[in-house]
C-alpha cells in the first residue's frame, strides 16, 4: 500500500502538531496552574526586533507591562524596561511524557514572566494553557475515537459476516443511536454523576460516554465492508482448507477494513476533541484547575470577558491547525479509498 | 474404477430482495443427480447463470444446499454437523476462475502457499517451508516468485500458484470453475496440461466446469450440460460434441471456435 503524497502531507503536518502538545513542558514557558495574581488579564505581549529609537535588535525581546494611568486594568507597554527572550532556558519543573523529569523550556526572560499570548483572571499564562491544556483534549479525542472505532469494528463484523437476525437487531440499534440527539443526552449522564469528581475520574469518565456514543456510523460502515469481502474468493478458498470462521475474520476480512476505519479515525478525533471542549466548556467535563481546551474556553461565557479581554479568543484560533489537520488527512483518505479499489479491479481484470 | 461422489436431487435455492421490496424465490440448482467415478474428469457445461458456480460451491461445502445429497466415499456431506464439514472441506478443493480475486492481493506468494499448511497443521515452520518450495517447483514457479505479491504475477502464473496450494492438502476432488476461462489460448493449453499431469501422478477427480464445450470434450471423459439448473444432457465426451441432442447443447456446440482446438490437440486423448 503506498502512502499518497497528499496523506503524507497532512500526517506531517499532524505529527509536527502532535509533537508539541506531547512535549508540552519544553514548549510552555510556565507550569499551567501557576498563578501571577498581581496580573490578571494581561494583554498578549508583542516581540520586538526594532525599540523606541528604531535600533534593531538581533535578539527579540519584550517590553514589561505598566497600567495606563487613570486605569485600573489598562496595560501599556514600558519602553523603559525591555527584557529579551532567552532561549532553552531552565524554569519550572515538569516532566517530559509524564515520566522525564526537567526543567528546560523552549524560551523565557529573565525577571520577566512572558505571557505571549496574555493571562486569564488568575494571571495564568495562557500559552501554557493552551500546550497542556492539547494533551487533555487531544487524549480525550484519540481514546475516545479509539473506543468508537473497537465498538464499530466488533459491531460492524458480526453484523456483516453472522447477517440474519443479529444483522437485524445490531442494525436497527445503529439507527437508533444515529437518531438520539447525543448532547443532550451527555448533559443527562453527567446529570446523574456527582457535581464534584476527582480530575482523571471525570477525564476517563467523559472519554467513555463520548467514546461510545458515536459507534454507529463506524460499524455500518465496516457491515458494509465485511458484507462484500465475505463474498470474495480468497475468503471462500481459505474457508476450504478448513479456516474457522475467527481466522477467516481476522486474517482476511478485517484488514480490509483499515481503510475506513482510518478515514473514520480521522473524522471523529476532532469531533471528539470538541465534544470534550462543548462539555468543558459548560462545566461538565474536567475540572478546573487541570487545563483542557473547553475549560480554556469556558470564561468566554462572562459577557465582561467576551467584550474586554479579546486575547482570550486566542486559543480558538490555535486549534484552527488541528482541525484543519485532521479534515485535510480525512478527505485525503477518502479520496484514496475508491482509487485504490479501482487500480486493484483493473488489475484483475488484465489476466 | 468406483463412483467417488454421487449427487442425489440437489437443489439450490437463493432468496433475493427484489427492488420492489418483495422477496423473490430464485432457483439455481433445480433438482440435480450425476455421479463421478474415482479419478475420472466430468465436465459441466453450460452458459453463464446456468448454476454452474452454485453447483461448485454446493460440492465444495462452501454454500449449504436447500436439499438433495452429496454423498463423498458414503457420507453424505450435507447432513454432517458443521465441525465435520469443516474437516471434510480440505478434501474437496476449488480453483476459481479469477485468481486474481481467490489470491489475497495483500499476501505474498510464500504466505499463500503456506496457508493452508498452516490450516492443517501438525508439521513444523521447517518443514512448511521446505514443502512450499517444492510444491512451487511441482505447479512451474520459479522459487524467486515467492517473495511476490499475486499482482507482480501473469494470469497464468496466479493460476499456477492457486493449483500449488491447494496441492498442500492433497485432495480427492479438485473443483475448477471456469479455471482456465479468465487465460489466453497459449496459458490455456500450458494449465491444461499441467493439470492432466497432476491427475495422472496423483490420482485427484476433477469436476471441470466451463462454458467451453471445446475444452471440455478434449479434458473430460464425461459431460455433464446444465441450462437453468438443470441437467438437460450428459454422455461421454466426444459423443455430446458429434451428437448434441438438446437445443441448448447444439447452440453450445456452435459456439466452439474451431481455431482454439488446434493448440489443444495435443492434450487430447
Ligand atoms: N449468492 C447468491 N444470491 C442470489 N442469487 C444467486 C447467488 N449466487 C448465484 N445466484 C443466482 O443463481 C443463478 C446461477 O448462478 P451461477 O451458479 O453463478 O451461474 P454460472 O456459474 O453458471 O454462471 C444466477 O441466476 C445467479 O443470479
Ligand atoms: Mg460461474
Amino acid at each position: 500500500m503506498r502512502l499518497r503524497r497528499s496523506v503524507a502531507k497532512w500526517l506531517v503536518v499532524l505529527g509536527v502538531l502532535h509533537g508539541i502538545v506531547v512535549c508540552a513542558g519544553f514548549f510552555a514557558p510556565y507550569d499551567p496552574a501557576e498563578q501571577d495574581r498581581k496580573s490578571p488579564y494581561l494583554p498578549p505581549m508583542r516581540v520586538h526586533v526594532v525599540d523606541e529609537e528604531g535600533h534593531f535588535h538581533a535578539r527579540p525581546f519584550v517590553y514589561a507591562f505598566r497600567l495606563r494611568q487613570g486605569t485600573f486594568d489598562q496595560y501599556e507597554e514600558d519602553a523603559a524596561r525591555s527584557y529579551p527572550l532567552r532561549f532553552f532556558v531552565r524554569g519550572a519543573r515538569y516532566r517530559l511524557l509524564g515520566i522525564l523529569p526537567s526543567r528546560l523550556h523552549l524560551f523565557g526572560a529573565e525577571d520577566l514572566r512572558i505571557y505571549l499570548l496574555g493571562t486569564d483572571a488568575y494571571g495564568r499564562d495562557q500559552l501554557s494553557r493552551l500546550v497542556f491544556g492539547g494533551q487533555v483534549s487531544l487524549l480525550a479525542g484519540l481514546l475516545g475515537a479509539g473506543i468508537t472505532l473497537s465498538l464499530g469494528l466488533c459491531i460492524g463484523a458480526v453484523a456483516g459476516y453472522y447477517g440474519g437476525w443479529r444483522d437485524d437487531v445490531l442494525m436497527r440499534v445503529a439507527e437508533l443511536f444515529l437518531a438520539l440527539p447525543w448532547l443532550y443526552l451527555l448533559f443527562a449522564v453527567r446529570a446523574f454523576l456527582p457535581l464534584t469528581v476527582r480530575p482523571l475520574a471525570a477525564f476517563f469518565l467523559i472519554v467513555a460516554v463520548i467514546g461510545e456514543v458515536g459507534w454507529a456510523r463506524p460499524a455500518r460502515l465496516v457491515r458494509a465492508v465485511v458484507l462484500s469481502a465475505k463474498e470474495r474468493d480468497f475468503v471462500r478458498a481459505a474457508r476450504g482448507f478448513g479456516a474457522k470462521d475467527v481466522y477467516l475474520l481476522r486474517w482476511h476480512i478485517l484488514p480490509e477494513t483499515g481503510s475506513v476505519l482510518l478515514t473514520q479515525a480521522a473524522i471523529l478525533v476532532p469531533q471528539y476533541v470538541l465534544a470534550e471542549m462543548t462539555l468543558s466548556f459548560l462545566g461538565l467535563g474536567v475540572p478546573e484547575p487541570v487545563p483542557s481546551w473547553g475549560n480554556l474556553l469556558s470564561s468566554l461565557q462572562q459577557y465582561s470577558v467576551l467584550v474586554s479581554y479579546w486575547w482570550m479568543y486566542l486559543p480558538t484560533l490555535a486549534m484552527v491547525p488541528f482541525f484543519l489537520g485532521y479534515l485535510g488527512l480525512a478527505s485525503s483518505l477518502q479520496e484514496r479509498g475508491p482509487a485504490y479499489k479501482i487500480e486493484r479491479r483493473s488489475l484483475g481484470s488484465l489476466t | 474404477m468406483q463412483t467417488l461422489i454421487k449427487v442425489e436431487n440437489l437443489v439450490k435455492r437463493y432468496a433475493r430482495r427484489n427492488p420492489a421490496g418483495g422477496q423473490e424465490e430464485l432457483l439455481a440448482l433445480d433438482g440435480v443427480s450425476f455421479e463421478v467415478l474415482a479419478g475420472s474428469t466430468l465436465a459441466v457445461v453450460g452458459e453463464s447463470g446456468s448454476g454452474k458456480s452454485t453447483l461448485a460451491l454446493c460440492l465444495a461445502c462452501l454454500e449449504e444446499a436447500t436439499s438433495g445429497s452429496i454423498w463423498l466415499e458414503g457420507k453424505d456431506i450435507c447432513k454432517v454437523a458443521e465441525k465435520e464439514r469443516r474437516e471434510m472441506r480440505p478434501q474437496i478443493q476449488m480453483i476459481f476462475q479469477d485468481p486474481a480475486n481467490s489470491l489475497n492481493p495483500r499476501w505474498r506468494t510464500l504466505e499463500i502457499v503456506t496457508e493452508p499448511l498452516v490450516l492443517r497443521g501438525g508439521i513444523s515452520r521447517d518443514e512448511m517451508k521446505k514443502q512450499v518450495y517444492a510444491l512451487l517447483g511441482r505447479v512451474g514457479l520459479p522459487a524467486e516468485t515467492a517473495k511476490r505479491l499475486p499482482c507482480e504475477l501473469s494470469g497464468g502464473q496466479r493460476q499456477r500458484l492457486a493449483i500449488a496450494r491447494v496441492l498442500a492438502l492433497e485432495p480427492k476432488v479438485l473443483i475448477l470453475d471456469e479455471a482456465l476461462s479468465a487465460l489466453d489460448c497459449s496459458v490455456q493449453a500450458q494449465i491444461a496440461n499441467l493439470l492432466m499431469e497432476l491427475q495422472g501422478a496423483l490420482g485427484m477427480t476433477y469436476v471441470f466446469i466451463t462454458h467451453d464445450l471445446g475444452m471440455a470434450a478434449h479434458l473430460a471423459d464425461e459431460i455433464v450440460v446444465m441450462n437453468g439448473g438443470r441437467i438437460v444432457e450428459r454422455g461421454r465426451a466426444e459423443e455430446v460434441l458429434r451428437e448434441p441432442r438438446e437445443e441448448i447443447t447444439r447452440r453450445l456446440v456452435a459456439a466452439v471456435p474451431r481455431l482454439t482446438r488446434s493448440p489443444l490437440a495435443p492434450i487430447g486423448r
